[in-house]
């Protein structure tokens, strides 16, 4: 035999046992997942019945028996202490915390410490559900695992709100860089109006242009009323994206106030910003815009003409008269067209909303 | 005379066994990326949590583009499915592309559409619109009539009439899972500056039960053609796009079900018209801009959301499609040709263009210039039958091992089919797609090469079952 022979001989055997074996191991890992679903179902079903009655009867003692029953069956428990924490608060939240210190947390532990990254995650999440105080000081050395983690870690910490946990997700907010800066806005807008003076301290310090804009959003998502000065003194940043934002928020916050820095913002340089302040005008529902929102509604972009025409219909009678004259008007087809469809838009209602 | 011959004919088949060796090496290294990918991905959906994703105030508003062209059978349920999407704002923009049949009629009829006055922003071209229609009853739903045009004429009128910032392209005879569109945006979360694109998996629909826009029941397709396209699609997607995406080299996001940001795509002018492939040079015109801008970009494929769409289960109605897909990969590598091989691009012009230029397009011509060397020794009594057995068993073997990895990679990304005998079926079926099946699609693909110099503009209209009703 000729060795390229031998050599396509052997190749064909390697990948036909390869093959073969890989069907095996496709066909025989559906088989136990099955089975094991089965099983996990069945087990499942028995813990869910008890932990609803240790929730109702909220007896220690009888939770501390759930645990020691089910601690053999971890894998499982951590299933449904993970569905269950999610909805069960108070007290009943309590009687879980009992069962997931007894069976679960020794295991978590090591859970946050594994090699495998969904593990740790399974463990950082439980402890989000059923974060104690004293383990706080631990999370903190988390913060500095990869961003996966300490993203998880931060989550936990928004859900103990005190000064210091709240210091130090405004630390890892100022020091994170990257993709993981924009759930930061999550986190933050989580814990509420309790940002305020750490938000209010953070939109003064020379932040690059994401963070700041995050920062500006979010005073508005909150919303946080009260910082409507900081953000006006946003309204000339040289970055378009920070204006853009500081329109955005003023149309959030809603303070007759700002008017006019609306009204500046309308004749800004760059068509993104006006169409943002004219979009707020409209929502402020405040006459004194009406000519800004009629003048704006002949810009040459479309979008300023768009949110114009809709600021125009939130105002509400003087508003949709406005409109019906340059819809009657034949100077300008762009304004006219844009007017007539927003008019007729109105007719269904919530479009134009 | 007949040495000269015989060097020809060896050095003939050097090549092709390296053009073999290299095409597998390529397609088994994806499918471990894939592999890694998938894990990686199920790593982070462990923790991000898709309720959270349509809690957060600031996710972008979409836009769903969906071009229809004479499907009137499908197009109630696919936009059924469309209007029940779980997303915090969408609209739905069906573009019905001068249909000669009741697609409009049957929109009308369903969703008690009424005429709008709407005004609409001309960035790009496309062909006249005859009229906008809202509904009342669904105002997230609006249908654009307008002349026809091609597919990218229509996305293109699409593009002009949507409100918001990233556009969901899908096809008029698509259906997507309730939650496809949360899973797709969150690359747009977690990187909103530098994601410009991402692309899901596509599944084939047939004989799946469908109820109220939704698959109900999984279920393998009763026709040999279309469990063959299974394997393909599983290849495809699973194997290859994750891969691809995890060496940053995707070019192509399946026109069926993409993301995109529609400032971006308006950078570069919509859809190019005359393109056949819309999709793929979309994409390819989107890295060079941003290659050219020197902005930083990722495209995207998430394994996690699902599109299901009905495949074509006769010869010829398959046999148009992949002359048309075969066009359009011509027609967008030609057009872009000035980056392949251009280090300016940096993976794109250096791998990614080079990979679909030598496997994908000339991919047919070398299979077929084997099987024309095969024929040539063999009327020269050149052939050593044993080896060439024992290759041609190779061959069929291995490529029964890629898509057993890619069954594997479903079972993994849970997009598995439900009952155990499917595996079995789909084995025997990735055996035999290597018998006829595959030496069809290779002459099919050459033959549109020789359209596509022909100038042949044929879309290749699929007719449709339609898709069957769940109790």
């Amino acid at each position: 035999m000729s060795p390229s022979l031998i050599i396509t001989a052997y190749s064909l055997l390697f990948l036909l046992l390869f093959s073969v074996s890989l069907f095996v191991f496709i066909i025989v890992r559906r088989l136990v997942l099955e089975q094991r679903k089965v099983q996990f179902d069945r087990l499942y079903k028995q813990i869910e019945k008890d932990i609803l009655e240790a929730i109702s009867l909220l007896d220690p003692d009888f939770s501390l028996g759930v645990a020691r029953k089910y601690g053999r069956h971890r894998a499982v428990l951590t299933r449904v202490l993970l569905d269950f924490g999610d909805i069960i608060v108070g007290e009943g939240r309590d009687q879980l915390r009992i069962i997931f210190n007894q069976a679960i947390r020794g295991r978590c532990l090591r859970g946050v410490a594994s090699r495998r990254t969904t593990k740790r995650l399974q463990s950082i999440r439980l402890f989000i559900i059923f974060f104690d105080p004293v383990d706080s000081a631990f999370l903190f050395r988390l913060l500095d695992d990869k961003p996966i983690i300490k993203l998880a870690v931060i989550n936990a910490l928004a859900r103990i709100p005190s000064p210091e946990t709240m210091r130090q997700i405004f630390k890892a907010f100022e020091e994170d860089t990257g993709f993981t800066v924009q759930a930061y806005f999550n986190i933050i807008f989580g814990l509420g109006s309790r940002t305020e003076p750490l938000v209010k301290a953070f939109l003064n310090k020379p932040l690059p242009v994401d963070k700041l804009g995050l920062l500006v959003e979010l005073v508005g998502a909150i919303p946080l009323q009260t910082l409507y000065e900081d953000v006006v003194a946003l309204a000339g940043h040289p970055d378009k994206e920070i204006r853009i934002r500081v329109a955005r928020t003023l149309g959030k916050l809603l303070i007759p106030k700002t008017v006019d820095t609306l009204i500046a913002l309308s004749s800004d340089g760059a068509w993104e910003v006006k169409a943002q302040a004219v979009k707020s005008l409209g929502r402020m529902k405040n006459l004194k815009t009406l000519d800004v929102l009629e003048r704006s509604l002949f810009s040459p972009f479309w979008y300023v003409r768009y949110n114009a025409g809709y600021g125009l219909a939130e105002i509400g009678e003087e508003g949709v008269r406005r409109l019906k004259e340059v819809a009657g008007q034949e100077e300008d087809r762009y304004a006219r067209d844009m007017s007539v469809m927003v008019l007729n838009d109105m007719i269904f209602p919530g479009e134009a909303a | 005379m007949s040495d000269v011959l015989h060097a020809i004919l060896h050095s003939v088949n050097i090549v092709i066994l390296i053009y073999f060796f290299l095409i597998n090496a390529f397609y088994l290294l994806f499918t471990v990326l894939s592999l890694f990918g998938l894990f990686r991905h199920r790593e982070l959906t462990t923790y991000i949590s898709f309720k959270e994703i349509f809690r957060l105030p600031l996710v972008k508003p979409i836009s769903i583009i969906a071009p229809a062209h004479n499907e009137e059978k499908t197009i109630i349920e696919s936009v059924n499915s469309l209007l029940a999407l779980e997303y915090p704002v969408f609209e739905v923009i069906v573009v019905n592309d001068g249909s000669t049949d009741q697609t409009l009629g049957a929109l009308v009829r369903s969703f008690q559409l009424e005429k709008s006055r709407r005004v609409f922003r001309k960035v790009v071209d496309h062909k006249p619109v005859k009229g906008i229609y809202t509904s009342p009853s669904h105002p997230k739903l609006v249908v654009v009539d307008k002349v026809n045009g091609k597919k990218a004429d229509a996305m293109n009128a699409g593009l002009n009439i949507s409100r918001y910032p990233l556009f969901c392209a899908v096809d008029g005879d698509s259906l997507l899972e309730k939650d496809a569109l949360l899973k797709m945006v969150r690359p747009f979360l977690e990187d909103p500056e530098k994601t410009v694109a991402a692309g899901g998996v596509i599944r084939l629909s047939n004989c799946c039960m469908v109820k109220c826009g939704q698959v109900q029941e999984v279920r393998l397709p009763c026709n040999a053609l279309a469990r063959f396209q299974i394997l393909e699609y599983f290849r495809a997607f699973l194997g290859g796009r994750i891969g691809m995406s995890m060496l940053k080299s995707v070019l192509i996001v399946s026109g069926a079900f993409g993301l995109f940001r529609k400032d971006i795509a308006l950078q570069c002018g919509g859809y190019r018209v005359e393109s056949i492939g819309e999709d793929m040079d979309l994409i390819v015109r989107m890295r060079r801009h941003l290659h050219n801008m020197k902005r930083p970009f990722e495209i995207r494929f998430i394994p996690d959301p699902i599109c299901w769409t009905e495949a074509p289960e006769t010869l010829k109605c398959l046999s148009r499609q992949r002359n048309r897909w075969h066009r359009g990969l011509l027609d967008t590598l030609l057009h872009n040709k000035s980056m392949l091989f251009n280090p300016r691009y940096g993976i794109t012009g250096l791998f990614a263009m080079p990979f679909y230029f030598v496997f994908e397009m000339l991919g047919p011509f070398i299979e077929l210039l084997g099987y024309i060397m095969f024929a040539a020794c063999i009327t020269l009594g050149l052939v050593n039958y044993p080896f060439a057995v024992l290759f041609f068993l190779v061959a069929v073997v291995l490529g029964t091992l890629l898509s057993l990895l890619s069954i594997l990679l479903g079972e993994y990304s849970s997009e598995c089919y439900p009952r155990r005998q499917d595996i079995l079926i789909l084995t025997l079926f990735s055996l035999l797609e290597n018998i006829l099946y595959r030496q069809w699609l290779t002459l099919v693909r050459v033959l549109a090469f020789f359209d596509f110099y022909r100038g042949k503009e044929e879309w290749g209209a699929m007719q449709k079952k339609g898709f069957a009703q769940a109790r």
